[in-house]
């Protein structure tokens, strides 16, 4: 059971990192590329809808079985909703504020750095916490290609008509997004974010 | 990298969820399976038999996972019949011990099942045991040909298994039991469609497997001789509700006609044709009972 808490929140620890790292700057893109934005965020929302479990055999002849297609499809369901609101929350920024930056001398680097960013980051924050509660709450179907995880005790107790197990993995699961959440609302709360 | 795990995965969503809603069609007899090729197509086998009969046929709740599953579902009238295995029957429904001689389970399981209102037709010579598989070669390196040999170097050793068998009684804790040792170093559950392909890609060093898996045969895979004789009979037989194997007689006398020719090489050889050839099980039933003029 121990293990499998520690497998979940490594699988979606680790494609809540990768998904930031990839999708904060598509953001930042969108957000100031005018051509681009259209294709970027477009992309970002259908990426939204696709079923992880089809990603998930998606790409299973590539990588195999185990860790790695976990993570791919987990990556790829975390990724949409961190690009769509970075670029909502750089969009969002008030243009006086940029205006009053530029007016003060401001490299755009530096009006990126000092003004926008800042501004965005709640936005940017709310996107991190949608897409980790997705992230751990879709860490069940791991399982599926054994690379471990909560799911193992949902899908064990539904095949051997263990009710113990099934809810011992669900409530499990339901209580890591609830933490997920309230942990997600308390920094936000802590950068200014409107919840 | 032969085996069909774009099926397996890809009907996964239906299997991990319990059918909610009981079948609409009135008068048409509806078929269940589990969630693996043989039940695909031993269930295929049964449908199309009672059509062939001018029976009507709902097929809709196929890939019902495991055998808790897909015995709820018929307990509950989700579904009306569906292929189970008589020492699954006898050990993971029933919760008996296992017992020696085939005959003796099916009768067991026959009187049990029928104060529950199930009817059990007479079995399938096939046997699709439970057993252990590895690779040529690490068979060759640990010199496990057998489940006694095997039992002391599991610990060297990764199992790929399906979420049940760890927890099953003819399962894994059985086998630690019976044989001893078994303390595998490590064991992961995989979708039952993959589990082979975490041996061959070499993610595991022993796999869990049914011995009529085509699987075997397409990877020249060996079975680990189970030399003490844990496993039971697992012979294949149509489970009905009674109250559908009373309204329609038909359903008993036409599968009493097709169990007696769905032996061990006629399941081998439509495993085979399914996971190797990539053949649809409905094509590969369908071929199987004209080649029987059925």
């Amino acid at each position: 059971m121990l293990q499998d808490v520690r497998t979940h929140l490594e699988l979606a620890g680790a494609a809540l990192l990768a998904g930031a790292l990839i999708a904060i700057p598509l953001g930042v893109l969108a957000g100031y590329a005018g051509a681009a934005r259209g294709a970027i965020v477009g992309i970002a929302a259908v990426g939204r809808t696709l079923p992880s479990l089809a990603v998930l055999t998606f790409v299973l002849p590539f990588l195999g079985v185990g860790f790695w297609p976990a993570i791919v499809a987990l990556t790829l369901l975390a990724i949409p909703p961190i690009v769509i609101n970075t670029d909502l929350g750089l969009r969002g920024v008030d243009p006086a504020a940029l205006d009053a930056a530029r007016g003060m001398g401001m490299t755009r680097r530096q009006t990126f750095g000092r003004v926008a960013w800042p501004l965005a980051l709640p936005s940017v924050a709310t996107g991190l916490r949608t897409a980790a509660i997705e992230v751990v709450a879709s860490a069940t179907l791991a399982t599926f290609v054994g690379a471990g995880g909560l799911g193992v005790e949902i899908v064990r107790g539904l095949q051997t008509g263990d009710d113990r197990v099934l809810y011992q993995g669900a409530i499990a699961v339901a209580l890591l997004a609830l933490a997920v959440e309230l942990l997600g609302g308390a920094l936000a709360k802590r950068i200014g974010a409107s919840t | 990298m032969t085996l069909s795990r774009a099926r397996a995965l890809g009907l996964i969503g239906a299997a991990a969820l319990l059918p909610s809603c009981s079948g609409a069609a009135g008068d048409a007899v509806r078929i269940g399976s589990k969630n693996f090729t043989e039940e695909f197509v031993i269930a295929e086998i049964y449908a199309q038999a009672l059509e062939a009969k001018g029976l009507k046929v709902d097929r809709s709740k196929f890939n019902l996972g495991s055998a808790q599953i897909a015995m709820a579902a018929l307990e509950h009238g989700d579904i009306d019949l569906y292929p189970e295995y008589t020492g699954t029957m006898l050990i993971e429904v029933l919760h008996r011990a296992p017992l020696r001689d085939p005959k003796a389970i099916f009768e067991t399981v026959r009187a049990a099942l029928s104060k529950r209102g199930l009817v059990v037709l007479a079995p399938s010579p096939m046997n699709d045991s439970q057993a252990l598989a590895t690779t040529q070669a690490i068979a060759k390196k640990y010199g496990i040909a057998t489940l006694s040999k095997l039992a002391p170097v599991a610990s060297q050793l990764r199992l790929a298994t399906i979420p049940e068998f760890v927890s099953r009684a003819d399962g894994l804790p059985g086998l630690q039991k019976f044989y001893g040792g078994f303390r595998f170093a490590d064991v992961k559950s995989y979708d039952i469609g993959l589990k082979y392909d975490a041996l061959l890609q070499g993610s595991a060093d022993v796999a869990t497997a049914f011995t009529t898996d085509g699987a075997i045969a397409a990877n020249d895979l060996v079975v680990i001789a189970d030399d003490r004789h844990f496993w039971p009979a697992y012979n294949v037989a149509p489970v009905v509700r009674a109250a559908v194997a009373a309204k329609y007689p038909q359903i008993a006398t036409v599968l009493k006609s097709v169990s007696p020719l769905i032996t061990d090489v006629a399941a081998q050889k439509m495993n085979y044709a399914v996971e190797h050839d990539k053949a649809d099980p409905a094509d590969v039933a369908r071929t199987f009972l004209k080649a029987h003029a059925l």
